[in-house]
């Protein structure tokens, strides 16, 4: 029992140093997710979502120079999410309208090809 | 009684923190409930279940953690963290397998896309077959065309030739001598019937052609009695015929007199030739080709 009682609070202890290195790596990382969406289109097709991923970057780099070190942590989790669902949305998006484009030139295809068989009828 | 009433007194505590446990449900954070409903939604669409199982399981993974802490009653912030965690994983998820979705109905519109290019290919070809077919037709019907015209050409020049009609460069040409009429008349002989009619009957099985009817004279008498003379032997040709059942609109008459002598006027053998009317059968469109000399 007084064993347990010195570990516990030695477990808090490490764990509560962990937080208290700056998220450097976490950061780079959401920046990088950031740079993908962007790429694949997220401005048009997903603009909230990668605006939403942005400002928690910049709120997670001002607790990283306030050193709350463990808060700036979880809000670049949270940028990194948004900027993995802006880039998903943005490729869904983009998926489903060539889906609505390639239906449609099938569609206009298959009336030109119509016409054709109408046109040497006559 | 001291060991009961402390037992009793331990019992109370027991069942007052129990109450207190349980009673009153614990007030559930909103968005942890919101994050829940969100993923049961995801968790019962077939569509989300099949084409994004990765992405759900993550949002899964956040969620757990999210009531694990709220169920140890941990930090809100922390619950509320792996809470929207679990809310935009969950939309990750759909998006993911909405994704997925339209990647296999591009490849099927796209399959589906050469189908229709192989069909209008198909299309075009049994088209081009007809036209083929159409235009072997037409050559059939031209070449059997081609070969009724040829074969009338042939009766024609057989039904000239008994007729002793020529080939002259203005088509046939059909001589007939001074045997049919009388001397200095113009009126036909009996056995000119003969000749008449075969022309009748060749006129009747050939409509579209017509004929002039051209007289000529020898040298003897006057140039103008002459002219006068032959015009008349030519109509009286014509009027035969029309009693004969053709059309006067088929037929021309044209007097020469003297003119265009075939043979020499100096004895009696040449005068002989040159008595004569020429019958010249028009071409398959009714025209004749006039003398250019």
């Amino acid at each position: 029992m007084r064993k347990l009682a010195i570990v516990i609070p030695l477990i808090l202890l490490i764990s509560a140093c962990a937080s208290t290195k700056p998220p450097n790596e976490k950061l780079t990382q959401v920046e990088a997710s950031i740079q993908q969406a962007e790429q694949v289109g997220a401005e048009d097709y997903a603009p909230l979502e990668i605006r939403e991923a942005r400002k928690k970057l910049d709120e997670a780099r001002e607790l990283v120079r306030k050193e709350k070190y463990q808060k700036a942590k979880l809000t670049a989790d949270r940028a990194m999410v948004d900027a993995e669902l802006a880039q998903m949305k943005s490729l869904s998006e983009k998926a489903q309208k060539a889906v609505r484009e390639l239906r449609e030139s099938i569609r206009v295809l298959k009336e030109e090809i119509q016409n054709n068989i109408d046109k040497q009828r006559d | 009684m001291k060991f009961l009433s402390t037992n009793t007194f331990l019992s109370a505590l027991l069942i007052s923190v129990f109450i207190l446990g349980c009673g009153g449900p614990p007030q559930n954070n909103p968005l942890l409930m919101q994050a829940e409903e969100s993923y049961n939604q995801a968790e019962n669409d077939s569509l989300v279940v099949m084409k994004a199982p990765v992405a759900l399981k993550e949002a899964e993974e956040a969620l757990e953690q999210s009531q694990q802490i709220w169920k140890e009653e941990g930090k809100t912030n922390l619950v509320e963290h792996y809470a929207y965690i679990a809310q935009q994983k969950t939309k990750v998820a759909r998006e993911t397998a909405k994704l997925n979705a339209a990647q296999d109905e591009v490849e099927q519109a796209e399959s589906e896309r050469k189908q229709v290019l192989i069909e209008a290919r198909r299309a075009e070809a049994i088209a081009a077959e007809k036209r083929a077919e159409d235009a072997l037709e037409q050559v059939k019907i031209e070449r059997a065309e081609a070969e009724k015209a040829r074969q009338e050409a042939t009766d024609l020049a057989g039904r000239l030739s008994e007729m002793e009609a020529r080939q002259s460069e203005r088509g046939m040409v059909l001589t007939l001598g001074d045997v049919l009429f009388d001397f200095n008349s113009s009126n036909l002989k009996a056995g000119a019937n003969k000749v008449v009619n075969e022309l009748a009957a060749f006129l009747k099985e050939y409509p579209q052609r017509s004929i002039q009817i051209e007289g000529f004279t020898d040298s003897v008498g006057s140039a103008e009695y002459n002219k006068n003379l032959s015009q008349r032997r030519a109509d009286a040709l014509r009027d035969a015929l029309v009693r004969g059942g053709i059309s006067g609109n088929r037929i021309e008459t044209i007097g020469y007199g003297e003119e265009y002598p075939v043979a020499t006027n100096m004895n009696e053998a040449g005068r002989q030739q040159n008595r004569r009317v020429e019958v010249i059968i028009s071409n398959e469109n009714g025209v004749v080709t006039q003398r250019t000399q």
